[in-house]
């Protein structure tokens, strides 16, 4: 799970921090008025710069290719499905929806390890369409906002129900701005 | 050498700063009550709430940060009263007129008012969004022509190249410009960018509002201008405790004083550059922003990690390792205050990975690495420079046990709260939800268990408060 | 100039008649995307029925919908439609197919048609009738309203992009511009793109236009107001700068 291991990442790393910030601590308690505290330091600050910039090019090489802005660029497809958020619902559609009426499917229904694309807009203001796996864990995401479409492209992989969330501050009923559609 | 007068003017910095900060973490602990349904406030309530807790903290800190620059700079170059002082009036103003807004007009925008949602509350009352754009008006201009004003005093006695240190890239520079000199001289020129997009953001704003519907903005270009102001604002007061620290952990520690070197002239340069460029990483999720732009905000986000790690970060391991240091509450503030802004990066530049940032985008990871920036960062910095202030006309200078205990009391008070929203990251769990879904339930035990840390953390900074405010006010009302 | 003056009269005028059709065009664009547009059997020159799958599976579509009779948009849209082409890259990777809507078309009708804007030896136009045009219609949501008083369909000016696979990758509603004609070439060359924006009148400002030719994102007037505050800044640098060192250095000469 990726929130998982991204978690455990950030207490190793920040576990580390703390330890060597503590270290650090300990010996200018321990140190004699005559010590001279570390031995080459602009060597030592080179190699510390050094490491952290090839760690720092090492992610970035390895994390932009998969940003989700053209994921399945080359599929056509299975499904489309029509998002038009607006305070406080979503609205679904295999159809495109009307702006000055809008309306949409109560019940939406999507196949499994197919590509499923979801055009998303908002009909007001800025909105999150945030989706959640039956483990109420939070898989993809992408913004509602007005004026613009937004194309988010997804194979699911497990059936059952998945949860939209709003994700983007939305006003006085933001936490309740929700739907919902299945996988089989 | 610092005046009588900005003594004075200083101390009610500190003292107003305190104060609104005691009623921002009130505010704060009120809410992750209700998130953890220990209290039941209505939305627009909690909504309100949290719009003035945001905009509150941002606002105090960032002039705590200010206060702090400009008290320290007088060691440099003449700086104005006045403008000191207009500062704080327009502050005051200003932060009564968002309160109005948010207390009783019930504006709830949140401290972002991402456009078009001031325009389309619902609940609140139909003069509060424009009360709302008014108060940021007075503090943006109160801000500006202190920024300003500063950066002219700098510029009075520094040639550009000098202010910027450019000289230190060569060898042998003739004329030496003091680490705080540059600091503040990088930080303001980022403050006056940051305030001007706020200034572009709010002429647009009123365009809209005045125009009876014949005028709308483009939404894309609201949000990128509202997160070059605020992303950039947040991340400048933090650099404004740095230029502080830069010249007091030093001195204060009874060591030689820190110079400018090449690599700390070239390291803040460059943090200028990728400060006012790494706003981009809030629209990650908006694929409408060209794909250009989302790379640069990774990069940007990444390499500012950089100069703060191997110059500021890497200057405090070498002031301390191994030497004996005069350790007094300021410094030990500095030095925790430097771990927090530490681990809270780390957390920040794992979410600015934007293959994270798609299952972290608005969860309460967050809050989560931004409290840490703050809460035990860029407060402690405050905190530090509060304290130093505060003593410098008392004797007060050795650790007492109640310090030991109240560092605690900060320290465990301030990992609890935040560990609650990592989990709360870690989760899936939303940000700014008033209440959670059943099916995340998760979140309201985490949130009953922030409040709990959250009090004991306050009960550190009440103390704080306390001591500090007394000696602050025995300034304010001394004769010399 | 002139023609393009005429046009958007036009234009505006038959937009304004059309209040029948109050539809939301966003809402009308967005209709039937992805969807499979009808395989209707064509009467091209030869007269011999050639389906609409031989047409698109040789080369992605742009299909127009007009009438010969038409004394409205139709004229004015095809003219314009040629002349935006004639100038677009990629113009070689499709072909242009006018289909008449009207039953009273044949296609000797359609060949004089062509001939009128020299397009009867243009092999990238195609011009066709079919029997099936209500099939057709229903499948690009096209619904056309006979106008017994004036003896004239109500219609949109509908420009409708056809992949290689028969798929209807993106919809136009009257001429919005040659950026739209390349969002369009593009879609039906498959070339994918993440986002685009919905037809608004009233918003004055964008930050980027994506250019399909290119596949990158032009720079619009929006882009200079987020670079307005940099810019400013450094401009106050300066100004501040030299005028503090020249107030400095006649202080200097006058003491």
């Amino acid at each position: 799970m990726q929130q998982q291991s991204i978690f455990v990442l950030f207490l190793v790393l920040a576990g580390i921090a703390t330890i060597v910030f503590t270290y650090i601590f300990i010996s200018s308690k321990k140190a004699a008025a005559e010590e001279k505290g570390m031995s080459n330091p602009l060597k030592k600050r080179f190699w510390f710069s050094l490491i952290l910039f090839v760690i720092l090019c090492i992610f970035i090489t390895a994390t932009i290719p998969k940003s989700p802005y053209y994921l399945f660029a080359d599929e056509t497809p299975a499904r489309v499905i029509h998002v038009s958020a607006i305070q406080f619902q979503f609205i679904l559609s295999e159809k495109a929806i009307d702006p000055v009426n809008p309306s949409g499917e109560s019940h939406i229904e999507l196949p499994i390890n197919e590509l499923v694309e979801f055009r998303v807009t908002s009909l007001d203001v800025n909105h999150g369409f945030a989706l959640y796996d039956s483990s109420n864990r939070l898989i993809t995401q992408v913004q509602a906002m007005p004026g613009y479409v937004n194309r988010l492209r997804y194979k699911f992989k497990d059936p059952g129900e998945y949860k939209i969330l709003c994700l983007e501050y939305c006003g006085m009923a933001h936490q309740v701005m929700r739907s919902s559609f299945m996988v089989n | 050498m610092a005046s009588i007068k900005l003594n004075k003017i200083t101390s009610v910095w500190i003292i107003s700063v305190l104060l609104l900060f005691i009623v921002s973490i009130v505010l704060g602990i009120l809410m992750r009550l209700n998130q953890g349904e220990m209290i039941s406030q209505s939305p627009i309530t909690f909504y309100s709430n949290m719009t003035t807790h945001g905009l509150t903290m941002i606002g105090i800190w960032f002039v705590a940060g200010m206060a702090a620059v400009n008290y320290i700079m007088e060691r440099y170059v003449k700086t104005s009263y006045t403008v000191n002082v207009l500062a704080l009036v327009l502050t005051v103003i200003g932060i009564l007129m968002f309160w109005a807004s948010t207390f009783i007009g019930h504006f709830h925008s949140a401290w972002t008012f991402l456009y078009p949602l001031p325009f389309k509350e619902m609940g609140s009352e139909t003069w509060a969004t424009l009360m709302f754009l008014g108060s940021l008006t007075v503090l943006g201009i109160g801000w500006l022509i202190w920024s300003i004003s500063l950066m002219t005093q700098i510029l009075k006695k520094y040639s550009i190249p000098q202010a910027l240190a450019w000289q230190h890239l060569r060898k042998n520079p003739t004329v030496e410009t003091p680490p705080f000199i540059l600091i503040s001289m990088i930080t303001l020129i980022g403050v006056i960018a940051c305030l001007l997009a706020a200034v572009v953001l709010l002429v647009l704003f009123y365009a809209e509002y005045f125009s009876n519907g014949n005028f709308v903005n483009d939404a894309l270009l609201m949000k990128n201008l509202t997160y070059f102001f605020g992303h950039t604002i947040a991340n400048e007061m933090l650099y404004l405790g740095l230029a502080v620290i830069y010249e007091l952990f030093s001195e204060v520690s009874g060591r030689p004083k820190w110079k400018t070197t090449w690599y700390v002239a070239l390291a803040w340069n460059c943090t200028l550059v990728f400060i006012l460029t790494a706003f981009f990483h809030h629209l990650y999720m908006d694929f409408v922003q060209p794909q250009g732009f989302q790379i640069i905000g990774q990069l940007a986000s990444y390499f500012a990690s950089l100069p703060a790690a191997g110059v500021t970060v890497f200057s405090i391991f070498i002031a301390v390792y191994r030497t004996k240091i005069k350790w007094s509450l300021t410094n030990l503030l500095f030095f925790i205050g430097v771990i927090g802004w530490v681990i809270g990066g780390l957390a920040a530049v794992i979410d600015s990975t934007i293959s994270n940032n798609i299952v972290l985008h608005n969860t309460l990871w967050v809050p989560a690495h931004f409290h840490t920036y703050n809460a035990m960062g860029n407060v402690l910095f405050s905190l530090g420079f509060f304290y130093w202030f505060s003593i410098q006309f008392s004797d007060k200078t050795k650790i007492k046990k109640s310090t030991t205990l109240t560092l605690a009391l900060l320290l465990i008070g301030g990992i609890g709260f935040l560990l609650a929203f990592y989990i709360g990251g870690a989760e899936s769990i939303p940000r700014r939800y008033s209440i959670y879904p059943s099916e995340l339930s998760i979140g309201a035990s985490l949130a009953t268990i922030g409040a709990a840390f959250a009090s004991i953390y306050f009960i550190a900074i009440l103390i704080f408060f306390f001591n500090i405010s007394k000696r602050c006010l025995k300034i304010l009302f001394s004769s010399s | 100039m002139f023609k393009n003056i005429v046009f958007i009269i036009l234009t505006i005028s038959f937009l304004k008649t059309s209040s029948a059709q109050t539809v939301s065009p966003s809402l009308k664009e967005e209709s039937d995307i992805y969807e499979k547009i009808y395989d209707a059997p064509l009467i091209l020159d030869k007269n011999q029925p050639t389906p609409l799958h031989e047409l698109y599976n040789t080369k992605p579509l742009l299909v127009v919908l007009i009438f010969t009779r038409c004394t409205g948009v139709c004229n004015p849209f095809l003219l314009r439609l040629k002349e935006s082409l004639q100038f677009k890259a990629k113009k070689d990777s499709f072909n242009v197919l006018v289909i008449s809507f009207d039953p009273r078309d044949s296609i000797k009708d359609m060949n004089l048609l062509a001939r009128r804007f020299a397009l009867e030896d243009n092999n990238q136009w195609i011009f066709a009738v079919t029997d099936s045009i209500s099939k057709l219609n229903q499948s690009i949501s096209f619904y056309p309203i006979w106008d017994s008083i004036r003896n004239q369909y109500d219609h949109d000016a509908l420009l409708v992009g056809v992949n290689n696979e028969g798929y209807i990758t993106k919809k136009l509603i009257g001429m919005r511009g040659g950026h739209d004609l390349d969002l369009l070439i593009a879609s039906v060359n498959n070339v994918f793109s993440p986002t685009y924006r919905l037809p608004n009148k009233k918003v004055l400002f964008s930050c980027f236009n994506y250019d399909p030719k290119t596949g990158k994102n032009k720079l619009g007037l929006g882009l200079l107001f987020i670079a307005l505050p940099a810019i400013l800044t450094v401009l106050i640098l300066i100004v501040i700068g030299f005028s503090v060192r020249s107030k400095a250095s006649e202080l200097e000469e006058s003491s």
